[in-house]
This record gives structure tokens, C-alpha cells and sequence, in this order.
């Protein structure tokens, strides 16, 4: 509460302290003047930006910067750093926010690709339907991709009700790479129905060691007994890697029932190899500490 | 007919070339209020941005002409609980061709004016499905105080409200500034001698658009086909439909924890706690039962149920349970008619909605779309309950 006071107290002062005014509109001023050196106007950007959106003059000025394609890119970053910064100040930013919000949308397909990326999930995380129709659009047809598709999955994934599932399946039944099959999976994390791939690839051995832990939690998340199933079976399993053991044998210690893993002398017994074995240490710990729990 | 508009409309192109000729054809022009209906097969399995934007069309299609009284409850809707900028500016600019504008209207304004208030943005009604990149056009908070200037001396009950809203010091833009004082000269400005009748208050619809529906027992749906669904509780106990909610009359809501609309399924849930708290008041909370059902089984899984619950103040028990379907969901869907739709398990649109069910489970009385009041709700179902009292007392001169 006193922190929250005193950020108030120091925001209503930054408003009428003239002295803090003339700093902002210098910012600005060095911001905007191309004579100046990147360097330079991407300090003057990070300089104060809550106090230099006082007025609609201020914020035109430095949403020219982000428009403007023959502006050095370090600039437009910066720029947009800026404005993204004081719209954090949701009541000071509100009445610019349509302005930054049609200059994103505007900016979206920019040739440059970081510039593209950082546009696209500010949108995304204002669950904006043209970046999704985008994005969607570029999964389904590369030529059209503004971002690689990893990336695109992982921005769509900030909207649970974005039309993503679908596609994500169709590329895991088809990935491009092994970047965007991962977050495919990732996304798909939160379907329901994506339950029995998850089993199916964490009982895969062949399987990378990152998507079986991917599935697990998962699983964790959408089927909890079907992973605690799992997750014995894969202990007992004297041939399963060591990190999918240890992955599984957390399962169980967060959300088995205690009394009947008390009482799983195989299970006990394959958890007490993996103490003493070839393990590291990272998981010969995990080992001894569920078996701390459960053999009390 | 549904199922004929939705063989017609697969694409969205296709849906709004559909909505185009409904529009123009003054013989199907009602049809549109029925493609509002969030249960329209034209909507399964649609991501929530597309049914956005088929709905806005909708809308606007609606606002071309003359709104009718069956639409009119969809337009409130919207700006009653619409967290979505385009969807609120489409129902805005629709109310504006509602023939009877009325006092009761301007408060479903001045709540869709501050629950957008800091979340304004650019929004273009040219073309079906256009996201504009400019912000010269119009924006829902435009559109809202348009329709306040439009309502006049309509809006006088909510003007202390909107005068307040302009002196706070942030957020509104220069352009909406100029809104603001236009409404606030159309509601000052009216001549005394045209001052409205008060037809309604505090935020209650208009007689044209019907939020609860209820139904004389003899009228009621009967239970049984959902009777053996088994449903799952926040502690994982299995129950069916017959042994919790027969017997005695219960309230019951529908939500899903991944509902992002807070002033929908969240607000939801907290008033099922309160309205625990006004019967436990009145010392009704061991007759009637209240049941906060999820619209996602498949993922609110007993634990999150009960999270979501004990979150929002929620008292779980015996009696009161947050619930899941394991088995079939359509057929409790079917039961109570629900306002929802899905892609593949997922919830893409859905409407608030209460309902007390009487001692046989089947539905008295439903609430639907605006937000219902806690009171009211618990009024309704002492009144079913009072129902089940004067049963009994019938019952040996019946014999």
C-alpha cells in the first residue's frame, strides 16, 4: 500500500513538476531529431516515457518513429520500448491507446523480422483477431508466414480461444522442424483431447527426452491419473532414462496418494536403484527425498 | 430452418453474403435476431475471433434498420457483460436504431462506457471482417457516446454518472472529449416539458427485451432424460443428476474456469457465493441447493473446480457443489437449453445464465443474458420452494 502511495504521489508530482516537463520534451525533441545518433535517440527514448505522452503531439511524434520504415531499426525498437512502457500506465495511456493500437496493426508486416515478431505478440496479447488471422494464416500457408512457425505457435498459445489446435495438429502430423513440433505440443497442452498423444509419447523411448517431459506435464494437467499410471510404469522400467524417471517420480510425490505409494514395494525398490545407481546426483536426491516421504 | 442457414454459410464469406440478403429482404429480415443465438449450429466449431466478427456483422446488419424487440436482448447483452471492443461498438451503433428508446436503456450504456472506458481501440464497420490500421474512424467508446446523445433526455438518470466520468483527469482522447460534451448537451439540453416517463430502473431491461423466462409446473420440462447423468464434484465425488438435484429446489449457474470475460463466468461464481450468504441468511441454505456447473468438463477437472470455487468465496458441500459432467454433457446441454457453443471441447461463445430448478429437477425459471440480481434470484426460488410446501399440504386431500 505504501509503495503503491508512493508511486501515485510520484506520478501527480512528474505531472506538474515543470522541471520534469522540459526533461520529457527535450527527450522528445533529441528523440525525433535525425541529425542525432541511434544512440542517442534511444536514450532520449528510455528516458521518460510515462512523462513524455502528456500530449497528443508528444505520442504522434514518437509513433512516427515506429511507423516510419527509413528510420534506423534500433530507433523504431526503441520507439516502440517506449510507447509499450507507458501503456503500462493504463489511465495516462488510454487516450492513445487507438492510435498505438492501428499503428501496431499497421506496422505488422514490417520487412523487419524483430520488429514484425515484438508487434505481433504486443497484439497477441491483446488477443487481437487480425494478428491471429495472420499467424493462422501463415501456419497454413509459409508463403504468407511473417514469423517462423515456432514462433507463431507460441504467440497464438497466449489466446486459448484462438482457432490454433487444429493447425498445431496438423503440424505435428507434419512438422517443418523440430522447433515448431515442440511448440505445437506446447500449445496443444491445453486440449483435452490431445490427452492420448501425450500418453503415446511419453511411453515412446525413442522420443526426445524434451517432448516426453513436455508430455508429462501435459498430462499433468489434463489427465492427472492417467500420468501417475504412466509415471509408475515408467519407474519400473529399468531401461527408461534417468531425467523421464525423475520427472515421473515428481509426478507422484505432488499428486499420488500417499498411502497407496507407502505400500508399493516395486515401486519402493525401483526408486531405491535409482538412489544408489549411475544417476546424477540432481536425481539421486530426488529419489532419497521420496523416499524420505514414503517410507517413513 | 437452423440447420438450413448453417448448410448455407460454412465459410465466413459464405455468412455474410447470408446476413447481407437477410438484411435486405424485408420478409426474413427476423432471422437475424435468430443467428444471434450463441446455440446456432452456424457457430460449432468456430474459434471465438470468428464467431466476433459473424456476430458484429449481425449487428451492424440489424443497425441498418430498425432493431426489433427480439434483438434488442442480444444488444443489451453486449453491452451489459461484451469485453470485446468490436462487438460492443456494433451493439452500440444497433441500439441506435431501436424504434422505442427509453430510460431504461441508458444505464446498459453507461456500463458498456466504463467497462471499455481504458480499453478503447480502433474498429472499422466498412467490410465484413476489416481490422482497420487507422484510428480516424470509430472506436466502441464513440459509438457509446453517440448512443448516449442519441438517447437525450433518456439518459438524464445516468447523467451524475457521465458527468463524473468526464472530469476524471485520464483517459479519454481528444476526439472522445468532444463525444462526451455532445452527450452530456444532448441529456442537459432537453426541454423539461419532454422529460420521460421512469419505465424502469437501475439497469433492469426494457419491457421488449425478456432476460428470465419461468414456467408453471404443469409446463415444465421433465427431468428425465438427464436424470442418470453422473456428474463429478470438486472433491471427486460421482453423483447423478437425480440424486442431487431431486428432491429438493435448487439455483443453478453454468461457467468454465478458462472463461477470459471477468465480467461473465468469474462475476458469475462470486455471486453464487453471495447469493449462498442470502440464504444462509435466511436460513434456506440446507433447503435450497445451488450448483455452479462447468461448460468444460474435459478440462475443469475436479481440483480446478474447487480452486475456481474456494477463489471466489464459494461454500462447497453436501448441498452446494461445484459440478462436471463425466459422462454426457449434450444431454444436460439439451436440458436447459444452454447458450453455448464449442470448438472441438473448448467454449467459443457462451451467455450468463442462472436457473432454479424445482424438487423434480426440471427447470422453473431461467435468467438469461444481462446480470441477474442476487435477491431476485433467491426470491424465485423460495417461491419454488413455497411450490413444494403447498404440494404437500394438497396431498391428503388428493388422497
Amino acid at each position: 500500500m505504501a509503495t503503491k502511495r508512493k508511486t501515485a504521489k510520484r506520478s501527480k508530482s512528474a505531472k506538474r513538476s515543470p522541471s520534469l516537463k522540459a526533461f520529457a520534451r527535450r527527450a522528445v525533441s533529441i528523440a525525433i531529431n535525425e541529425r542525432n545518433t541511434a544512440k542517442q535517440r534511444v536514450a532520449a527514448l528510455a528516458a521518460e516515457p510515462l512523462a513524455a505522452f502528456e500530449n497528443d503531439k508528444d505520442l504522434a511524434a514518437v509513433l512516427n518513429i515506429l511507423r516510419n520504415k527509413d528510420e534506423p531499426i534500433a530507433v523504431r525498437l526503441g520507439a516502440l520500448e517506449s510507447l509499450q512502457t507507458a501503456s503500462f500506465s493504463v489511465d495516462t495511456f488510454a487516450p492513445y491507446r487507438g492510435d498505438y493500437l492501428a499503428t501496431l496493426r499497421k506496422i505488422v508486416d514490417d520487412p523487419d523480422p524483430e520488429l514484425r515478431q515484438r508487434v505481433l505478440g504486443l497484439l497477441m496479447r491483446e488477443h487481437d483477431g487480425s494478428a491471429q488471422e495472420k499467424l493462422l494464416e501463415g501456419l497454413k500457408n509459409p508463403d504468407k508466414a511473417l514469423v517462423p512457425p515456432e514462433k507463431a505457435l507460441q504467440l497464438l498459445s497466449y489466446d486459448v480461444h484462438a482457432e490454433a489446435y487444429l493447425v498445431a495438429r496438423d503440424i505435428i502430423k507434419k512438422p517443418p522442424n523440430d522447433d515448431a513440433r515442440r511448440e505445437a505440443l506446447r500449445l496443444l497442452a491445453a486440449d483435452p483431447s490431445s490427452a492420448p498423444l501425450f500418453e503415446k509419447l511419453l511411453r515412446d523411448k525413442n522420443e526426445l527426452r524434451e517432448i516426453r517431459q513436455i508430455s508429462a506435464s501435459a498430462l499433468n494437467a489434463l489427465k492427472p491419473d492417467r500420468l501417475k499410471e504412466h509415471a509408475r510404469e515408467i519407474l519400473l522400467d529399468k531401461s527408461d532414462y534417468d531425467d523421464i524417471k525423475a520427472t515421473s517420480l515428481t509426478a507422484l510425490e505432488q499428486f499420488g496418494d500417499d498411502a497407496a505409494l507407502g505400500k508399493d514395494k516395486a515401486l519402493l525398490k525401483s526408486v531405491d536403484r535409482l538412489s544408489t545407481g549411475q544417476a546424477t546426483a540432481k536425481y539421486k536426491q530426488s529419489a532419497k527425498r521420496f523416499l524420505s516421504k514414503f517410507t517413513k | 430452418m437452423q440447420n438450413a442457414i448453417a448448410a448455407n454459410a460454412r465459410s465466413e464469406p459464405e455468412f455474410a453474403a447470408l446476413v447481407e440478403a437477410l438484411s435486405a429482404d424485408p420478409a426474413r429480415r427476423d432471422q437475424l435476431s435468430e443467428l444471434l443465438r450463441e446455440s446456432h449450429p452456424v457457430y460449432d466449431g468456430r474459434g471465438t475471433a470468428s464467431i466476433v466478427r459473424m456476430r458484429g456483422w449481425v449487428l451492424l446488419a440489424l443497425a441498418r434498420g430498425e432493431v426489433p424487440d427480439a434483438a434488442l436482448i442480444f444488444v443489451l447483452e453486449e453491452l451489459d457483460a461484451g469485453a470485446d471492443a468490436y462487438l460492443v461498438a456494433a451493439a452500440a451503433r444497433a441500439l441506435r436504431s431501436y424504434p422505442r428508446p427509453t430510460e431504461a436503456l441508458a444505464p446498459f450504456v453507461m456500463r458498456a462506457l466504463t467497462n471499455l472506458r481504458y480499453r478503447d481501440e480502433p474498429v472499422s464497420f466498412e467490410s465484413y471482417g476489416e481490422y482497420t490500421v487507422s484510428s480516424a474512424g470509430t472506436s466502441p467508446v464513440r459509438e457509446l457516446l453517440t448512443t448516449l446523445a442519441w438517447l437525450g433526455p433518456h439518459a438524464r438518470g445516468i447523467l451524475h454518472e457521465l458527468e463524473s466520468f468526464s472530469a476524471q483527469s485520464g483517459g479519454l482522447s481528444r476526439k472522445s472529449r468532444i463525444d462526451v460534451d455532445r452527450a452530456l448537451h444532448a441529456i442537459r439540453s432537453s426541454d423539461q416539458a419532454d422529460k420521460p416517463g421512469t419505465d424502469s430502473c437501475c439497469g433492469t431491461p426494457p419491457n421488449g427485451a425478456k432476460s428470465t423466462s419461468s414456467w408453471q409446473p404443469n409446463f415444465r420440462r421433465d427431468s428425465e432424460p438427464v436424470e442418470s447423468v453422473t456428474l463429478q464434484d470438486q472433491d471427486c465425488e460421482l453423483i447423478t443428476f437425480k440424486e442431487f438435484f431431486k428432491g429438493q429446489p435448487s439455483i443453478v449457474v453454468f461457467f468454465y474456469t478458462r472463461c477470459d470475460n471477468p465480467m461473465k463466468c468469474s462475476l458469475t461464481v462470486t455471486k453464487l457465493a453471495r447469493v449462498q450468504k442470502l440464504l444462509e441468511a435466511q436460513g434456506l441454505a440446507e433447503q435450497i441447493r445451488t450448483a455452479a456447473i462447468t461448460y468444460d468438463p474435459a478440462f475443469d477437472l475436479a481440483e480446478r473446480l474447487r480452486i475456481y470455487g474456494r477463489d471466489r468465496g464459494v461454500c462447497m458441500g453436501a448441498h452446494h457443489r461445484m459440478l462436471r459432467v463425466t459422462d454426457d454433457n449434450d444431454a444436460l446441454r439439451r436440458h436447459f437449453e444452454l447458450g453455448v457453443n464449442f470448438v472441438a471441447s473448448l467454449v467459443n461463445r457462451h451467455r450468463i445464465e442462472a436457473y432454479i430448478l424445482d424438487a423434480g429437477g426440471r427447470v422453473a425459471m431461467c435468467f438469461e443474458r444481462i446480470h441477474w440480481d442476487e435477491q431476485q434470484l433467491v426470491d424465485r426460488a423460495i417461491e419454488v420452494l413455497s411450490e413444494q410446501h403447498l404440494d404437500l399440504l394438497a396431498q391428503p386431500s388428493r388422497r
